[in-house]
């Protein structure tokens, strides 16, 4: 299996989200995942993007293929320095939101992606990382 | 270098006989040996010579007396270095040299030689003993043959394999081991065996597990190569211990089961294929597919059904799916919801699903549950069902032997 | 993608809009802004929102929709959704997005036909 580099992507404005959308698009198209499998990906990649516009301003997002116990996938991780999250089962509660927003963003991106990290400091930033693995 | 000079303090154990009947039995102990034995004067010339050096020579003892030392073996001057040796040091031990037969065949011998005295506790030669060790270099040359297979075996396997020593340190690898780990043999021995894992807590909790238990079987670890590439490996570990059986390592086989891996993530798939298999969707009339659902539904099948369901209303363009659960025996609060996710999802496609073969058992579970299907057209048979699908499509079915009389069932 | 290339195609008393497939936020919004606008001039009963080519729908394009929707409905406008991709409903359901009582169709054409039977059943909104 080759090994790409990850590839990063800052996110300063609205439009980076877009560029991320594709991005990842590619990448999980290039590894092999299922149209509807590439569409919950891209679309928790979307969410995320935009966590990080709305709530920290910016931050970047890295996405790299992962490879473990013979297993493919894909690995998207979403940096930024922003205020922090102080209550994450709160932020993880569909419908909770601080910005009129739906609150399905953080809650959403975990069920439709395999696995879902996600550490936060207050006032220091914060960071998901979300997996999604092929012929799970 | 003079051989004479310097005699050495130390007493020959051979010495000359010393009165008439020590001196016989002496004799006839030398005459019993099997080892060839010879005394030397100072001059390189033997004086003295046994049974065992006629026949290891090919020579008879009048023969040999009087005659150069060094001229019975392949390399003269290494025998004449050997006794010259002796009478300097006033021994040697284990000299190699090869005698000379007369018929030209060749035995190795080792030589263990003294000087002799005098009364007066002067040098008057060297007594010399052979020790016919043909027999133990074959046995070596077979040793050393046995551990070049052993090793070229070692090299051959297809199994990286690996010692260990106490410390966790590498001891000796083979060549499969090079090419797993991407290092040359000569990077390896020496440094930790746990840093070539994905998991260097789990190798090092491996070899001591060796260490303690004195083996361990089908151990799973995951090697790691430079250019980021993992092989799954089951380790298989004993000690190995020296002569006294003291555990001086451990000898660890890994056998490569990414192949295995693969070949089992191939199953599963093959496995997903049989289970789209058993959710068929069927285009049953033009605008209405069907869905039976049989046997009990888990997260992935649920997940799977619904992917299939979807894309078949939008292939054939169909406003009213039929999704009947008459086969699935029994229903938990889990897959209720996979259920109302699959509706509301058609729902999004512009299509409308109609469940069926709701049984009394499920009704009342379903009811117990608190699902909340009140939104979702539901019906207890999938006769029923299509009548409902006919209805939204605006089709009526007609008795052909009354023709323009509905055939109305609510 | 600006709001200049949104085409709004408007047809008897109803509006065919069609969304772009990415479309950033500021499309998003220029698109309710235009359709809005397009309602108002042309008295519109009915709007038929195309989103066939839409590949990715998420939380913040969802609301936005919904808003529309809503103010159309304050317009005296009825809304149908139609042609949603399978994978994009499939995603939009598992992320938990709702699109409440929002009308739906499976293509542009049925669409149609909903709301013309509706509007000449004289039931509005
Ligand atoms: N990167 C982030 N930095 C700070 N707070 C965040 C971040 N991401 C999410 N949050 C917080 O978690 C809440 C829930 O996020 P989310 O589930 O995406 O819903 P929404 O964005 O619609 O509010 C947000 O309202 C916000 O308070
Ligand atoms: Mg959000």
């Amino acid at each position: 299996m080759s090994i790409a580099l990850a590839d990063e992507i800052r996110i300063d404005s609205e439009s980076d989200i877009v560029v991320a959308r594709k991005l990842v698009r590619d990448t999980a198209t290039s590894l092999g995942f299922g149209l509807t499998d590439v569409t919950r990906i891209v679309t928790a990649a979307s969410e995320l993007t935009r966590n990080i516009y709305i709530y920290a301003g910016s931050g970047i997002m890295r996405c790299r293929p992962v490879a473990s116990d013979a297993r493919r996938g894909v690995e998207l991780v979403f940096e930024d320095k922003g205020p922090g999250i102080a209550d994450i089962s709160k932020a993880m509660t569909p419908g909770y939101t601080t910005s009129r927003g739906m609150g399905m963003g953080l809650p959403g991106s975990k069920r439709l992606m395999d696995e879902m990290d996600l550490k936060s400091a207050v006032g220091q930033g914060t960071t998901v990382v979300v997996r999604k693995w092929l012929h799970k | 270098m003079k051989t004479s000079q310097k005699p050495s303090n130390r007493s020959g154990q051979n010495a000359a006989p010393g009165n008439e009947a020590a001196s016989a039995y002496n004799r006839s102990l030398i005459e019993a040996s099997l080892d060839a034995m010879v005394t030397i004067g100072p001059d390189g010339r033997i004086t003295d010579v046994n049974g065992a050096t006629e026949s290891v020579t090919g020579r008879s003892r009048t023969e040999l007396i009087g005659t150069d030392f060094s001229g019975y073996f392949t390399e003269p001057a290494k025998a004449a270095a050997g006794y010259q040796r002796v009478f300097r040091d006033g021994q040697v031990r284990d000299y190699p040299l090869e005698i000379r037969h007369s018929d030209g065949h060749v035995t190795s011998v080792l030589y263990n030689a003294s000087v002799y005295k005098d009364a007066e506790g002067k040098v008057i030669g060297v007594f010399a003993a052979a020790r016919d060790i043909t027999e133990r270099k074959e046995a070596e040359a077979l040793l050393a043959k046995a551990s070049a297979y052993t090793r070229s075996l070692i090299e051959a396997s297809i199994d990286p394999l690996v010692t260990i020593g106490p410390d966790g340190k590498v001891t000796d690898i083979n060549a499969a081991t090079e090419i797993a780990t991407g290092y040359p043999r000569s990077e390896l021995i020496g440094t930790d065996f746990a840093g070539y894992f994905t998991d260097p807590a789990k190798a090092r909790a491996g070899y001591q597990q060796v260490f303690r238990d004195g083996q361990v079987r089908d151990y799973p670890l995951e090697m790691r190569h430079p250019s980021g590439k993992v092989t799954s490996v089951l380790f298989n570990a004993s000690v190995y211990k020296d002569a006294e059986g003291k555990v001086i390592g451990v000898f660890a086989a890994a056998r490569d089961i990414t192949e295995r891996k693969e070949s089992e993530a191939r199953i599963k798939q093959q496995a997903n294929e049989i289970l789209e298999l058993s959710t068929p969707v069927m285009q049953v009339w033009k605008g209405v597919v069907v869905a039976p659902l049989i046997g009990s539904l888990d997260s992935s099948r649920t997940q799977q059904f619904m992917e299939r369901l979807l894309s078949r209303i939008v292939e054939t363009n169909s406003p009213v799916a039929l999704v009947d659960i008459m086969g699935v025996p029994t229903i938990d609060t889990q897959t209720a919801q996979h259920l109302i996710e699959a509706i509301s999802a058609v729902k999004l496609l512009g299509s409308q699903v109609v469940l069926t073969g709701v049984r009394p058992a499920i009704a009342q579970t379903l009811v117990h549950l608190g699902v909340n299907l009140s939104d979702i057209s539901t019906r207890s048979s999938l006769a029923a069902g299509l009548q409902v699908a006919f209805t939204k499509l605006e089709l009526e079915v007609v008795k052909k032997s009354q023709p323009g009389r509905a055939e109305t069932k609510p | 993608m600006t709001a200049e290339n949104i085409s709004v195609i408007s047809l008897r008393n109803l509006l065919l809009v069609t969304v772009p497939p990415d479309p950033d936020d500021e499309t998003i919004s220029a698109l309710q802004q235009k359709i809005l606008e397009s309602m108002a001039r042309h008295d519109a009963r009915g709007l038929v929102l195309d989103i066939s080519t839409v590949q990715t729908l998420d939380s913040f394009f969802a609301r936005t929709v919904m808003e529309t929707v809503q103010m159309v409905a304050l317009m005296g406008g009825r809304t149908v959704l139609a042609g949603m991709r399978a994978d994009v409903a499939v995603t939009a359901t598992q992320l938990g997005l709702s699109i409440g009582a929002t009308q739906t169709a499976l293509d542009v054409d049925r669409a149609f036909d909903l709301l013309q039977g509706e509007i000449q059943g004289g039931r509005t909104a």
